[in-house]
């Protein structure tokens, strides 16, 4: 129920942006996949008719591919790029679960406040008794 | 299909109207001749299309053109012949000019199609040769070839990107153990303890305390930046030396970079002491000693970080307070980075912040004396801030809507109320850090110099022995100590108890009978009183226990009047007649000299009859050293029942016992007998 809610709230203009600049940014990477391996694809095909040299053909086909094939891993990289960086953005700007580890480190922390301080307690109370027979011991004896 | 209705069309039979006269006379046009009609269709033939056809056709059959030549002219013919009305007029000279324009150029073309033809046979001027097959058809496995290395090269350089993703990938999942590594995880981490937010594309934290309530100005922006280009460049400096066998660099723990300011760098610690004469009394350190290194984690440098900043906010906080307070004697003298106030006269408080940003600490005297390391002023102050802190970010509630935020109820209250400017002058007197700090440490003092008194004076008094119970819950500015002076060996009839409570500077003591005695600082009052009480102490001793002997009191006082000036206080004394009523006890208890045997003075009345001289002859169990003194002189000549009696004085330490009640125990055992 939170989350819907959470997910009917509007968002704010920058935030909206970023979203879908991620997803034009997964998009892109995965078009540029796509069309870079039809590309070569259709490279990979022997073609009769040609208007420059053969060697030359050869040459840019070779060029081409090669370049298609660094887009290609290009865009893997800025797929795995874009992963850590909505990872950051979620690790950055994930509210309720910071919250939630703030309200569990304050839990955390009280209980060891609560512990402490009845070990505390105990432990003064241990001292007083003992610290008053001591003091009687100490100060009725011929050693001080 | 009843509702289909079949309608004809047909040219109607009526000529246009070509012309109308004056007297309404229509002129129609003439319809057209056959041959009219025939001329108009001609001009409406496309030669274009046949036209290329044609030439086609005659390029192939290049041998009979004389004949065509022939059938085109024939044609021509009768195509002339086919015209009569040849004079027709239209848009054109005549009507078939277009087609006498195409079989024209087709002649020519045929005529130049002959000449070439004749000269190609004669073999004298040109040759005619067939025509090369295309090469392309002779090389496709070269082709082939070709596109194979180009696939083979587009291939290398998917499967070096694919290596180096799943390198990058199986980093992480390799090393489950080190799941550290990871820079998101840690990222997490520290998101969840700290406060992160994204600028453009660096990661800045904030640890200062300002979400917290502080209102310090300097801030504590540390950025956050991923160590692995450091680790990166190292393993690529490692493969590259990797054939000299070199190690390689020792990773970082921590995926996690983070870069504090420069002044926040290194340790700080608040240092107090509490010098009296060059000799120090307290001494307290504020900050951890610990050192963070460069190389350390970076919840440890954070914390480091955040620990300098809230020394310097402590420091600036004392330091601003120590200029504006005018309420003391003394001021307090702040130079460079150190308070420096004065508690007592002669004793000084001294309060300096201590920085290093290299990290290492330039070895203070706490590690020598750490034995006597005070936390409480370390807690004190630490606690202060916080408070102060705390005030600045929680608003008392309820809090009416449309009251401004931040002033309290009180202040609030004062325009309803209307209060003078005094009053509301008063309320916004707010006792600073600076101000308890130096109550606080005062307390301490006077509490330390009140145990080492109390336990120097137990050590000097003997007789009541002085027994002292602290109190083991404090405040920060008073505590409580229960004094019990009991005598040796009469515990349960020889009791005094009195309670002393120390606060900043002052002590109240609070005494048996519920009297309120307020001191100053100084130990001599506490001293004077003390021993005060302890004469009182001794008398009041003595006189349960001649209760228990059945001797009779006859007279006490814990003030006399009479004797010898004290210099502090007033002796204490009693008189008492023994069951017989034979003898008077004469006791006389002064504070002062106390610890001499001349502090007690006892005295034995004799009535007028009595011989006192010979009962030194009488060989008594316990003997006596008896000394002539007149009574006048001990001030007992002026009491009723003492007149005619006269009194000898006893020397007490002739006398058997371990303290004064037991030897008054035998004295008064021994008279008790006389008859």
């Amino acid at each position: 129920m939170a989350q819907a809610a959470q997910h009917q709230r509007p968002l704010p203009q920058g935030k909206e942006a970023l979203l879908k600049a991620y997803n034009k940014r997964l998009k892109d990477s995965v078009k540029s996949m796509v069309d870079n391996f039809s590309e070569i694809m259709k490279l990979a095909r022997v073609e009769n008719e040609g208007q420059v040299f053969r060697a030359t053909q050869a040459d840019e086909d070779n060029f081409e591919m090669t370049v298609r094939a660094a887009n290609m891993v290009r865009a893997g990289e800025a797929l795995m790029k874009l992963v850590a960086d909505i990872k950051q953005y979620l690790i950055l700007n994930d509210f309720p679960s910071v919250n939630d580890a703030i309200l569990q480190n304050s839990h955390l922390f009280k209980q060891k406040q609560l512990e402490c301080d009845r070990k505390l307690m105990t432990l003064r109370d241990d001292m007083a008794a003992d610290l008053y027979d001591l003091e009687e011991e100490y100060y009725s004896s011929t050693f001080k | 299909m009843s509702n289909s209705v079949s309608v004809s069309v047909e040219v109607p039979l009526e000529n246009l109207v070509q012309e109308i006269t004056y007297d309404g006379m229509e002129l129609l046009q003439q319809p057209l001749t056959m041959s009219e009609s025939l001329a108009k269709l001609a001009q409406r033939i496309d030669f274009c299309g046949k036209d290329e056809e044609g030439g086609a056709g005659s390029s192939s059959a290049a041998a009979g053109s004389t004949n065509e030549n022939g059938d085109v002219k024939e044609e021509d013919t009768v195509n002339g012949e086919g015209g009569p009305d040849s004079n027709f007029k239209t848009s054109q000279s005549w009507p078939w000019e277009s087609v006498r324009n195409k079989i024209r150029s087709a002649l020519t073309e045929l005529s130049v199609l002959g000449d070439i033809l004749t000269i190609a046979q004669k073999k004298q001027y040109m040759v005619l040769d067939p025509v090369q097959a295309e090469p392309s058809d002779t090389k496709p496995p070269a082709v082939l070839m070709y596109k194979k290395k180009a696939l083979g090269a587009a291939s290398q350089v998917l499967l070096g990107g694919c290596e180096r993703l799943r390198a990058s990938m199986n980093e992480a999942k390799s090393r489950p153990s080190l799941a550290t590594l990871d820079f998101h995880i840690e990222l997490l981490r520290l998101r969840q303890n700290w406060r992160l937010r994204k600028v453009g594309n660096a990661i800045l934290g904030d640890l200062s305390y300002r979400t917290a309530g502080s209102r310090f100005p300097q801030g504590g922006i540390f950025e956050v930046t991923k160590a692995e280009d450091d680790t990166e460049e190292g393993m690529a400096d490692a493969l590259s030396t990797s054939s000299q066998s070199q190690p390689p660099p020792p990773k970082p723990c921590s995926a996690l970079r983070v870069t504090v300011p420069n002044e926040l760098q290194g340790i700080a610690y608040i240092h107090v002491h509490v010098q009296k004469d060059q000799d120090t009394l307290s001494f307290a350190n504020i900050g951890l000693p610990a050192p963070a290194p460069l190389d350390a984690h970076w919840q440890q440098r954070l914390e480091a970080a955040q620990n300098v900043l809230f020394c310097k906010e402590l420091f600036s906080v004392l330091a601003r307070e120590a200029v504006a307070l005018h309420s003391m004697p003394i001021p307090p003298l702040v130079v460079g980075n150190q308070i420096t106030a004065t508690l007592f006269p002669g004793i000084l408080l001294i309060i300096g912040l201590c920085h290093s940003i290299t990290g290492k600490t330039q070895s203070p005297p706490a590690v020598s004396s750490k034995l006597d390391h005070n936390h409480v002023l370390e807690h004190s102050l630490h606690q202060l801030l916080r408070e102060v802190h705390r005030t600045n970010s929680h608003i008392p509630l309820p809090h009416p809507a449309t009251a401004p935020i931040g002033i309290s109820r009180k202040r609030r209250l004062g325009g309803p109320c209307a209060y003078d400017r005094q009053t509301l002058l008063n309320m916004t007197k707010k006792e600073g850090i600076l101000e308890e700090i130096i109550k606080q440490s005062q307390h301490v003092i006077l509490r330390l110099r009140a145990m080492y008194f109390l336990d120097t004076l137990a050590k000097e008094i003997k007789d009541p022995l002085l027994v002292a119970h602290w109190a083991s819950i404090n405040a920060v500015t008073h505590s409580c100590v229960r004094i019990t002076l009991v005598s040796s060996g009469y515990d349960m009839c020889a009791r005094t108890q009195l309670v002393i409570h120390i606060k900043e500077k002052s002590l109240k003591a609070i005494l048996k009978d519920g009297k309120a005695i307020n001191l100053s600082y100084e130990p001599q009052e506490l001293k004077d009183l003390l021993l005060c009480q302890i004469a009182i102490h001794q008398i009041m001793a003595l006189q349960s226990l001649s209760k228990c002997l059945g001797w009779t009191v006859l007279s006490s006082c814990s003030h006399l009047g009479v004797g010898n000036c004290e210099s502090t206080g007033n002796a204490a004394g009693c008189m008492l007649t023994s069951p017989n009523g034979k003898r008077i006890l004469a006791v006389r208890s002064s504070p002062q000299a106390f610890m001499s045997a001349a502090s007690i003075q006892v005295f034995i009345g004799y009535p007028p009859n009595a011989k006192y001289t010979t009962q030194q002859n009488n060989n008594n169990p316990i003997p006596m050293e008896v000394d002539d003194t007149s009574a006048a002189t001990l001030g007992f000549e002026g009491m009723d029942l003492a007149a005619g009696v006269r009194y000898k004085s006893v020397r007490l330490d002739k006398l058997e016992g371990k303290n004064f009640l037991n030897k008054m125990e035998m004295l008064m055992a021994v008279l008790a007998d006389v008859s």
